[in-house]
C-alpha cells in the first residue's frame, strides 16, 4: 500500500486544482450530444475543515500556506456506504472461503467459533483496512459492527478504538448489526442496549425471514428501537421471493406510519428487487421513493443484477459499498469505490461522457461536481473540505480508467502521496 | 472550453504519469514505468558463460513455488509452498533446486513465482492509450457505423500508433504480461501501415515482450476491398488469419470463411475470428468453422474463436454438444469475460476440455474505455462471475491469466516451473495462486526470456 503523508491544518489554499466547469456539446447529424467535460485550474481556500472560497487568480498576495495540486482533478471524497470494518481478515495470512459452509446457520456457527480469536486483533485490522480504503480515496464509511452474544460489545469497542486512532483522516457511521439474528441467538437485549449508545447511528438487521423466520416480530423490534432512540435503520436483506418482498413492503408500511424514519431508513442488498418483473418493480420503487427509503448495494453481477437505473429513475436514493473486502464471507473486495463505479458503468452500459460522469455519484455518496445540466455545484463556499485529488482530466475518465488517487482531504486535513 | 491538455502542462505531468492512469493496484504499488526500462543489466553479471547458445545464466534464490495442496476432509484448504533456487539460462529454465539462502544469486525475497501472464486478445495497433481522454461516442448503424468511423479516424490514429502501442505494451508489462496475441487492422484505409507500425513497436520491445499477430480485416473481407491486403499481410510476418462477423459484415458466412481458411492453409497460419453474432448466423459460423477444421486437421490446435457470444445464448445441452465438438476439433475460445447482459459458458467449455483464454481487448479506444490491461483482473472477474471462491477453484482460475499454465495440476502436483520451460515469469506479493487471483496481488517483477523487465 502506498505511503500517505498526513498533515493537520486549519487554513490553506490548494492552488492549481482542476475543477469541472461544464459539459461541452458537439453538434452532429443525430443532434447535439455531450462529448467532453470542460475544466479549469482554480484555487480553493480551506479554513477550519470547510471550503471558504473557490477562485481564480494570483495567489502570491495570500498569506495562507499554499499546497500545489499540480493540475490533479479535485473530486468529492469517496464514501463506502456498506462495509464491515470490525470483521475482516485483511492483513492476516491468506485464507480462502470454504465450500463446506453453505447456509447462514453454518456461517453463524462458524462465526461463533472464530470471533473470539478475531477480536484479539480486530482494532489493528480495522485500521489496516481503513488504510487500504484510504489509499483509494475513501474518507467515510457506513460500517456495520457485529452485535451478538459471542462478541457482546467488544466488536464495537475495538472498532471505536480504531476509529479514534484515525479520526483526523477518516469518519464512520455505525450500524448495530445483529449478524446472528435477533432471536435465533439471544441478541435482542444486546441490540436494545446498543441502540441507546450515542455512537450508534443505525439499527441494523439481517434477513428477518431467512434467519429469524419472523418478519414482523423482527422489524417491529427494529423500528421500535429506531424510534425510541432516534436512530436510522439499515437492514441487510438477501431474502428473495415472497418473503423478501414481504419484508420490503412491511418496512415501507412502518416508515409510512412513522414519518420520522423517512430519509434515514435503508435496505442493504435488497436482492429481491432484482427478481421482480418490471411492473411490480416500478410500483415498489415508487413506494420506496415516496417513503424515502434508500437502497445500499455492493453491485452484484454474477447471476443477479440489481435494477439500479430503475430505482434512481424513480427517485430512490441508492448508495454503494464494498461490503466484504477480505473475510470469511468473501475475499473479492478491492476496497475501492472507484472500482465499484467502474464496475457499475460496465454493468449498466454507462459508456458516454455524460453517463460516466453521472456514475461518479455512487462513489461519493451522491455528490457531483456538475449538476445534470452541467452547472458546477461542487465545490462551493461552505462545503465540507472532504475531497480527493486524482490523476485524471474529468469525472468520466476517473470512472472509466479507475484513475489513481494522489491525495485525500478529511475535515480539511490533507494526506498525500509522494507524487504530490 | 478549457482544453484537456491544461491538465498536463501546468502540472508538469509526464507521459510516465499518464501510464499509471490505468493502474488498479493499490496506489503507489503501480510499477514506475522507468523500472520497465531496467532490463538484463541487473542479472547479466551473475553466473558464468557456458557454451550453449544463450550465455545468459543466473540463479534466483528465495523463490516461492507452489508445492501442493493441503486437504482437510477432502477439501483443499490451503496451497503449500516452499522456497527454491531457480536457475535460468537464456530463454529457458535450467533447473529448480532446493533453496540456498546464502548463494550468490538474485534474491526473490520470498515472492511467489508464477508463469508470466499472456493477454490473448488485444488490439495493440489501435488505441487512444497515451493520448488524451475521450469517451466512446454512440453511433448509429452498428458495426458498419463503426467501420465508417474508423475510416474517418484511423489516418489520424496511425500517425502515432507505434508510440501508443509501446505505451500500451508497458501498461501490460506493469500488470505482469510478457506476451500478447494482438489483432492488427488490415483494411483499405490502413492497408499494411497499422501492421508495420505495430511491428516497429514490438521490435523496440523485443527483449521484454513477445507477441503473435492476427491479420484482422476489421472492415470485412469483402464489405470493403480487403482480400488483397489480407493476402499481402499473410506474407508479412503475421501468425493468424483473423476475421469479424462474416454474416453481419460481409453478408455471407461461407464465402468469407472459405477465404479465411484458404489463406490459413496456403500460408500455414492459424485462425482467430471475432464472432459477436448472437443468433443463428453466429452458430452457423461456428458449425462451418468446426467442419472446415475437421476437413483440414492441420488447423487443429491453432484455430480460435474470439468472443463467440452465440454460445451464451444456447441451452445447456446444446452448449455441451458444441463444447465437445470444439474440443474434438481443438478449436479454442478467447473471451474477454463479458458480464451483465451476456455470460459466456466458460465453466462448461473448460469442463469439456476446450482451450479457453482471455484478453483485455480494448484498453481505451473508440470501442471501449474500460480495459485495465491486467489479465489477472480478468481471472478475478471470472472467479466472481462463476462463483469460484474456494482455494482450489481460485487456483484453477489462474490458468485464464497465463493462457493455460498453472504451477500445480488439478491433483496438486507441481508441473511448473520445470527444466526446459520458457523463462517467462513474474514475482508477486502473494502467498499462492488463489490469493493472487482473489486479491489481484501486485506484480513486483516480470521476466521475459530470462531478461528482467522490472
Amino acid at each position: 500500500m502506498s505511503e500517505f503523508n498526513n498533515k493537520r491544518q486549519n487554513s490553506y489554499i490548494v492552488k492549481n486544482a482542476l475543477l469541472e466547469t461544464g459539459f461541452a456539446r458537439e453538434e452532429s447529424a443525430n443532434g447535439s450530444f455531450i462529448h467532453a467535460t470542460t475544466t479549469a485550474l482554480q484555487n480553493v481556500s480551506i479554513e477550519n475543515g470547510k471550503i471558504t472560497r473557490v477562485w481564480s487568480g494570483d495567489i502570491r498576495a495570500e498569506r495562507s500556506e499554499v499546497i500545489d495540486a499540480k493540475g490533479y482533478l479535485m473530486l468529492p471524497a469517496f464514501k463506502d456506504m456498506h462495509v464491515h470494518l470490525d470483521k475482516t481478515l485483511y492483513g492476516l495470512p491468506w485464507q480462502a472461503v470454504s465450500s463446506r459452509r453453505k447456509t447462514i446457520y453454518d456461517m453463524i456457527a462458524y462465526e461463533q467459533q472464530i470471533i473470539p480469536a478475531l477480536l484479539k486483533t480486530s482494532t489493528h485490522r480495522a485500521e489496516q483496512l481503513i488504510g487500504l480504503m484510504q489509499s483509494y480515496g475513501t474518507t467515510f464509511a457506513r460500517t456495520h459492527f457485529n452485535i451478538e452474544p459471542t462478541s457482546g460489545f467488544r466488536s464495537l469497542e475495538n472498532l471505536q478504538k480504531a476509529l479514534e486512532n484515525v479520526k483526523d483522516r477518516f469518519d464512520a457511521d455505525l450500524v448495530a448489526f445483529p449478524q446472528h439474528g435477533v432471536f435465533y441467538t439471544d441478541s435482542a437485549a444486546l441490540l436494545t442496549e446498543a441502540a441507546k449508545l450515542d455512537s450508534v447511528r443505525f439499527i441494523g438487521g439481517v434477513d428477518p425471514y431467512g434467519v429469524d423466520r419472523a418478519i414482523e416480530k423482527v422489524l417491529d423490534l427494529t423500528v421500535g428501537l429506531a424510534l425510541d432512540n432516534d436512530k436510522g435503520i439499515d437492514i441487510h436483506l438477501h431474502d428473495s421471493g415472497k418473503e423478501g418482498l414481504d419484508t420490503v413492503e412491511y418496512l415501507i408500511r412502518k416508515v409510512e406510519e412513522n414519518p420520522s424514519l423517512k430519509g434515514k431508513t435503508f435496505i442493504s442488498h435488497a436482492f429481491v428487487l432484482g427478481r421482480l418483473d418490471a411492473k411490480v418493480l416500478s410500483g415498489v420503487a415508487e413506494r420506496l421513493a415516496e417513503a424515502r427509503i434508500g437502497i445500499v448495494s455492493s453491485i452484484p453481477f454474477a447471476g443477479l443484477v440489481m435494477p439500479i437505473p430503475v430505482l434512481t429513475r424513480h427517485g430512490v436514493q441508492v448508495f454503494a459499498g464494498n461490503d466484504n473486502i477480505q473475510d470469511h464471507w468473501s475475499t473479492f473486495g478491492s476496497g475501492s469505490m472507484l472500482q465499484k463505479v467502474h464496475l457499475m458503468a460496465q454493468l449498466y452500459g454507462w459508456t458516454s461522457e455524460y453517463d460516466l460522469s453521472r456514475a461518479m455519484k455512487f462513489a461519493t455518496g451522491n455528490i457531483l461536481p456538475l449538476s445534470d445540466e452541467g452547472v458546477r455545484i461542487w465545490p462551493a463556499a461552505g462545503d465540507l473540505a472532504e475531497f480527493v485529488l486524482v490523476e485524471a482530466s474529468c469525472s468520466a475518465e476517473t470512472v472509466a480508467r479507475i484513475s489513481p488517487v494522489k491525495a485525500f482531504v478529511h475535515k480539511g486535513n490533507i494526506s498525500w502521496t509522494a507524487d504530490l | 472550453m478549457v482544453k484537456k491538455a491544461d491538465k498536463y502542462s501546468p502540472a508538469g505531468l509526464s507521459r510516465k504519469a499518464f501510464i499509471k492512469n490505468a493502474a488498479w493496484t493499490l496506489v503507489g504499488t503501480a510499477i514506475a514505468p522507468t523500472l520497465l526500462k531496467a532490463r538484463a543489466a541487473d542479472v547479466s553479471g551473475l553466473g558464468s558463460c557456458h557454451n550453449s547458445g544463450d550465455s545468459r545464466r543466473y540463479i534466483l534464490k528465495n523463490v516461492r513455488l507452489e508445492t501442493g495442496f493441503e486437504y482437510k476432509e477432502g477439501e483443499v484448504v490451503a496451497t503449500r509452498t516452499g522456497l527454491f533456487c531457480v536457475e535460468i539460462q537464456g530463454k529457458k529454465i535450467l533447473s529448480v533446486k532446493h533453496n540456498e539462502p546464502d548463494a550468490t544469486a538474485v534474491d526473490a525475497e520470498g515472492r511467489l513465482m508464477l508463469p508470466a501472464f499472456r493477454d490473448m486478445h488485444i488490439h495493440l495497433d489501435k488505441t487512444f492509450y497515451g493520448d488524451k481522454w475521450q469517451a466512446v461516442r454512440r453511433l448509429p448503424g452498428g458495426v458498419k457505423g463503426m467501420i465508417q468511423l474508423e475510416q474517418e479516424i484511423l489516418p489520424d490514429m496511425l500517425k502515432n500508433s507505434a508510440y501508443k502501442a509501446g505505451k500500451l505494451i508497458e501498461l501490460l508489462q506493469s500488470k505482469g504480461s510478457a506476451f500478447a496475441r494482438s489483432h492488427v487492422n488490415i483494411e483499405p484505409t490502413s492497408k499494411l501501415l497499422s501492421l508495420r507500425h505495430l511491428q516497429a513497436a514490438l521490435d523496440n520491445k523485443k527483449q521484454s515482450f513477445g507477441a503473435e499477430l492476427v491479420a484482422f480485416p476489421q472492415h470485412g473481407v469483402f464489405y470493403t476491398d480487403t482480400a488483397p491486403y489480407m493476402r499481402e499481410a499473410a506474407k508479412a510476418g503475421i501468425d493468424f488469419i483473423g476475421g469479424v462477423d462474416p454474416y453481419t459484415v460481409d453478408g455471407a458466412i461461407e464465402r468469407t470463411m472459405d477465404f479465411t481458411v484458404g489463406l490459413a492453409l496456403e500460408f500455414d497460419k492459424g485462425i482467430d475470428i471475432h464472432l459477436h453474432e448472437t443468433g443463428d448466423s453466429g452458430l452457423r459460423t461456428v458449425d462451418y468453422l468446426i467442419k472446415k477444421v475437421e476437413e483440414n486437421p492441420k488447423l487443429k490446435g491453432k484455430t480460435y474463436l474470439s468472443h463467440c457470444f452465440c454460445l451464451a445464448r444456447l441451452d445447456q445441452a446444446k452448449q455441451q454438444d458444441i463444447a465437445l465438438r470444439l474440443a474434438a476439433a481443438q478449436i479454442g475460445i478467447v473471451s474477454t469475460i463479458p458480464f451483465g447482459g451476456l455470460i459466456m459458458p466458460i465453466p462448461t467449455l473448460l469442463k469439456h476440455k476446450v482451450k479457453v483464454m482471455t484478453g483485455n481487448d480494448s484498453i481505451i479506444d473508440h470501442w471501449s474505455t474500460f480495459g485495465t490491461g491486467s489479465v489477472l483482473e480478468k481471472a478475478h472477474l471470472a472467479a466472481q462471475l462463476y462463483g469460484k471462491r474456494t482455494e482450489f477453484d481460485l487456483s484453477r482460475m489462474l490458468a485464464l491469466a497465463t493462457a493455460g499454465r498453472t504451477p500445480l495440476n488439478d491433483k496438486g502436483v507441481r508441473i511448473w516451473p520445470a527444466a526446459g520451460d520458457p523463462s517467462d515469469f513474474i514475482l508477486m506479493d502473494a502467498s499462492c495462486s488463489a490469493e493472487a487471483v482473489a486479491r489481484i496481488s501486485p506484480v513486483k517483477s516480470l521476466y521475459y526470456q530470462g531478461y528482467k523487465v522490472f
